[in-house]
């Protein structure tokens, strides 16, 4: 069954969950389509997102963490929300089991400007939990068939502490390829952490990537953000060549219900991937980087 | 095509719609009129104002149920609810609310994903307007003249009306509008000169005299651009709202909605519903941050999105003037006043 309401959504299963952390507040969901032709319909790009759908709790905008080169299921990174109130869905997800069903509404937004990507050196910097669609964007780049249409490819990812740090086998992965730079910071180590220590931003600095040809995907808390930017400023990057994704509170993903409104912009349609240059146009009442 | 109808045979023609589609007119109800469903030809009433809600009820419901599902079972199982749209007459609907849903149009289905829903209603229902009587002086708190909507104007309306004497004109606009007044029996031919005073009263209906200033969509989205992080302006203009929401629910052009799932027993609806930005918890995010914690921010937004955003993403300012968020506010805020205050700011 292809639906083409866009209000409603396509039921998926739960074929593997994974626990990211050691707070056990993050996990990974890999779904599979239940019907095929839903399958070849969800094409989406890195950067993109779906709402994620338990009938009887509600929906959340979560961002796909897999990249369209893995076939045959999606993944999304999802925290559970709230300390005093809980996250209605989020905690719903966490409480599901590998064989549920949900449903998921997508592929919504737009996504990391691949094509403007191209041909140049692209500096991914991730904080915290804010790396799933960077790490779709990264493993899509890696991928064979792309790798050549991209230039030197560094990732800059933090967390508070080792045990944060997503997806760990992979960027241990990551770091052994000599097609991709991978630095891995946390803010502090424990006695097991040989790896470096330091904030996001003074790490950027010190590596200090050239703004040559560079294009900065930046995803992070709003404080990593605030310090980060100026940081690639001052290495000459262009606010057009840093990029960020931005996220709102969302209800319908299609630019209609109005909620994610932020100037004359939908975050959910004409966002979430946004350039400094774009928002700065913006009349920002969520300024998180001034 | 101009046709006519002795007012006294009213009646008449609403059963005739009656029998064609379903019959949506302006109905007295205890605190004035609104637009409900013809049961009777003798409710259809001529003598309304306008209605107290605006008639994009008809095509965005306060509620619209999307799919059913029972929590127990496969998501695959859900039942999605079927949109069976008989053909509708929107009867009586004024010029100002007839512009409306083209202004609505323009973000429901003509860009981005269509919402399916308000695009059957729509393609479903024929829009019969009704001029304003022009003996009678507009109400206080209209200001349609300073959004170029005349108090006669037919642009909108499928089938244009307009009160001469004892008879009632009706013109075909478009197609649609031409086709129904052809399938109407009972309806006579327009002489010459009923032409003449449906024309007239057509121009006579741009000079009607409503709150009116010069207004151009580009400058003033550019002025509220500019005035936009000026706190002591907004705080001012917001120092009485009480975040009611009901300036949003009166609107014709307000379209902001939730989608909620309702469930008892295990058994449930989703379904969207109306909200409204100047609600508290409208931007409320599941982390607990919430970027418009402050009446004046949610005022500024809904006055910005219409005035400035809607300009900047759709080309048109979206308010029709109709004056219905000024006349409920229970605070007296007017969005005139405000858009005012802000060009001389």
């Amino acid at each position: 069954m292809i639906n083409k309401n866009p209000y409603i959504p396509i039921p998926m299963k739960v074929i593997k969950i994974i626990d990211e952390v050691d707070t056990r507040d993050i996990k990974t969901f890999r779904l599979s389509f239940l019907n095929k032709e839903d399958e070849a319909s969800f094409k989406y790009l890195p950067g993109q997102f779906a709402e994620l759908s338990i009938y009887g709790k509600g929906e959340s905008p979560i961002g796909i963490a897999s990249s369209p080169t893995e076939k045959g299921y999606i993944e999304f990174t999802v925290m559970r929300m709230g300390t005093v109130v809980p996250g209605t869905v989020t905690s719903a997800l966490h409480d599901l089991d590998e064989g549920a069903q949900i449903g998921i509404r997508g592929p919504l937004g737009n996504s990391w400007p691949i094509e403007f990507l191209e041909k140049k050196n692209v500096v991914v910097v991730g904080g915290g939990f804010a790396f799933t669609t960077l790490r779709s964007l990264v493993n899509y780049i890696l991928h064979e068939d792309n790798r050549k249409r991209f230039g030197e490819i560094t990732v800059i990812y933090g967390a508070r502490n080792p045990g944060l740090l997503l997806y760990k086998n992979e960027l241990a992965a990551w770091q052994k390829r000599s097609d991709i730079k991978t630095i891995i910071t946390v803010d502090k180590g424990d006695e097991s952490w040989q790896g470096r220590e330091g904030f996001v931003p003074a790490v950027c600095k010190e590596i200090a990537p050239s703004p040559q040809n560079a294009v900065t995907v930046i995803c992070g808390p709003p404080v990593m953000i605030r310090f980060t930017l100026p940081v690639f400023f001052e290495l000459g990057f262009s606010k057009e060549n840093i990029l960020t994704s931005l996220e709102m509170r969302m209800k319908c993903g299609i630019g209609k219900c109005g909620r994610c409104n932020v100037g004359y912009k939908y975050v959910c349609s004409d966002g979430p991937v946004f350039s400094l240059a774009d928002l700065e146009e913006l009349l920002r009442d969520f300024a998180t980087y001034k | 095509m101009l046709k006519k109808i002795s007012i006294k045979k009213i009646n008449d023609l609403a059963a005739a719609l009656m029998e064609k589609g379903t019959l949506l007119a302006p109905v007295k109800e205890a605190a004035g009129h609104n637009f409900a469903e013809i049961k009777d030809p003798q409710q259809l009433d001529l003598n309304y104002y306008n209605t107290i809600v605006s008639p994009k009820t008809v095509f965005l419901p306060q509620k619209e149920d999307f799919v059913r599902y029972e929590t127990a079972k496969p998501v695959a199982e859900a039942q999605p609810v079927a949109l069976n749209i008989k053909a509708t007459f929107l009867f009586g609907v004024r010029p100002c609310d007839a512009k409306s849903f083209q202004i609505m149009d323009i973000h429901f289905h003509a860009s981005g994903i269509i919402d399916p829903y308000w695009q059957k209603r729509r393609d479903a229902t024929v829009i019969f307007g009704c001029a304003f009587d022009l003996d009678i002086p507009a109400q206080d708190a209209d200001f349609y003249q300073t959004l170029g909507i005349g108090a006669a104007d037919p642009e909108g309306s499928d089938v244009f009306m307009v009160k001469k004497g004892e008879d009632l004109l009706m013109k075909a606009i478009t197609p649609q509008g031409e086709e129904i007044l052809a399938r109407l029996a009972m309806l006579g031919e327009g002489k010459p000169a009923d032409k003449k005073y449906f024309e007239e009263y057509i121009k006579k209906g741009s000079q009607h005299q409503t709150r009116n200033m010069c207004l151009d969509p580009q400058v003033i989205a550019k002025k509220l651009e500019d005035i936009f992080h000026s706190g002591e302006f907004w705080q001012a203009q917001s120092a009485a709202c009480l975040s009611c929401g009901i300036c949003t629910f009166v609107c014709p052009t307000c379209y902001c909605f939730d989608i909620c799932d309702d469930t008892l027993f295990s058994r449930g609806v989703r379904r969207r519903v109306w909200d409204a930005c100047m609600f508290t918890d409208f931007t409320l995010e599941a982390s607990g941050h919430n970027p418009r914690t402050h009446v004046y921010q949610r005022l500024r937004q809904k006055v910005c999105h219409k005035y400035s955003f809607h300009v900047r993403k759709y080309g048109v300012i979206s308010c029709v003037g109709c004056g219905r968020c000024t006349r409920y506010c229970p605070v007296n805020i007017d969005i005139y006043s405000i858009i005012q205050d802000a060009m001389k700011a």
